[in-house]
């Protein structure tokens, strides 16, 4: 990734893998990396979301479309100080050897909060 | 303060609908909020930890009504009257009618790019760090009735410290004009049935970014 230096002195990236998926939230307001991903949604700040992240995020993912393995641990992380999240997607299968900028085509904004899952290759 | 503001774990907001190819405002006037809001933190009237007091303060059924920059205009106007850089009759009549009190800067067009650069909340370490990764912890029971970074849902929880964040301004105290009063800032994790019950999801685990003085060891 490139340079940050917008984001304040910190921000941490927080990785999916096979065994867990991470979701960011902030339930008490509206803390959001804005300084990468640009303002938050409107369901970001809504109350159905700072409600219910944190305690049925499968059924989150639910209302996003997103369907995970049962046995996926799920992180959220609530961005309750100044420390702000953001989720370093799982490489889609078939990108293997991809370039950074081909890879970045992939990789939509919920799936950097954790709402969403990046594209496969041919999605684009 | 335990307001509605709290929503971790509430009920009864229904799904989470987002709006497809949605734009950055809704409207010009929410742009301008966003504009004024940035302009009156560049001009240090007051911190960010009060703009999110003042939010907190708000009647509940107000903060559950209006839109989000509705909320953040609502809160400007509260800053504004209670720090004196206006009156409710000035706010009424949407012009100056005194002098005022001076700002302690102005943002003009000039610096509008450097003041988007966000502030450290940063604090030189003002004592040893307590806790450490790895180190179990119990949240207290405390229920202020002002501003606090202690979610209700995380209260009399123990759960472990996972990453130390360094010492930051703690916004408890600078939300009531007690200064900066800086803390160490830990990540807790909690398993789900800590906070939810024997029936939550077992493969969901939560954190917090918790200060030092939310925590007691367990």
């Amino acid at each position: 990734m490139g340079h940050m230096s917008r984001v304040g002195d910190h921000l941490v990236a927080v990785e999916n893998t096979p065994k867990r998926h991470n979701m960011i939230v902030c339930t008490l307001c509206s803390c959001y990396p804005w300084e990468v991903l640009g303002l938050p949604p409107v369901w970001y700040k809504s109350a159905p979301y700072r409600s219910r992240a944190v305690k049925d995020p499968r059924g989150v993912l639910d209302d996003f479309g997103i369907k995970l393995p049962k046995d996926t641990e799920i992180r959220v992380w609530d961005s309750t100080a100044e420390t702000r999240f953001i989720v370093l997607p799982m490489r889609p299968a078939g990108t293997e050897g991809w370039s950074e900028e081909k890879l970045a085509d992939l990789v939509t904004r919920d799936s950097m909060i954790g709402t969403g899952l990046p594209l496969n290759p041919g999605q684009k | 303060m335990d307001g509605v503001h709290d929503m971790g774990g509430m009920d009864g907001f229904g799904k989470v609908v987002a709006e497809q190819n949605e734009p950055p405002f809704h409207a010009p006037w929410e742009g301008r909020v966003l504009a004024m809001q940035r302009a009156m933190g560049y001009a240090g009237a007051w911190h960010i930890d009060h703009s999110r007091f003042a939010q907190e303060k708000l009647p509940p059924a107000t903060y559950l009504t209006v839109s989000y920059y509705h909320r953040w205009a609502l809160a400007m106007e509260s800053n504004v009257l209670e720090r004196g850089y206006a009156t409710p009759d000035e706010l009424k009549a949407g012009h100056a009618k005194t002098a005022g009190k001076n700002l302690p800067r102005k943002l003009t067009p000039d610096v509008v790019g450097a003041s988007l650069s966000r502030a450290s909340f940063y604090r030189p370490q003002q004592g040893p760090q307590k806790f450490k990764p790895g180190d179990r912890v119990r949240t207290k029971n405390i229920h202020p009735a002002t501003h606090t970074r202690l979610p209700r849902y995380a209260r009399d929880k123990v759960g472990v410290v996972e990453l130390c964040h360094g010492c930051h301004m703690f916004p408890d105290s600078v939300a009531t004009d007690r200064g900066d009063n800086p803390q160490w800032l830990y990540t807790v994790v909690f398993e789900s049935r800590e906070l939810w019950g024997p029936d939550a999801d077992p493969t969901l685990k939560i954190s917090i970014d918790a200060f030092e003085p939310y925590l007691d060891p367990a």
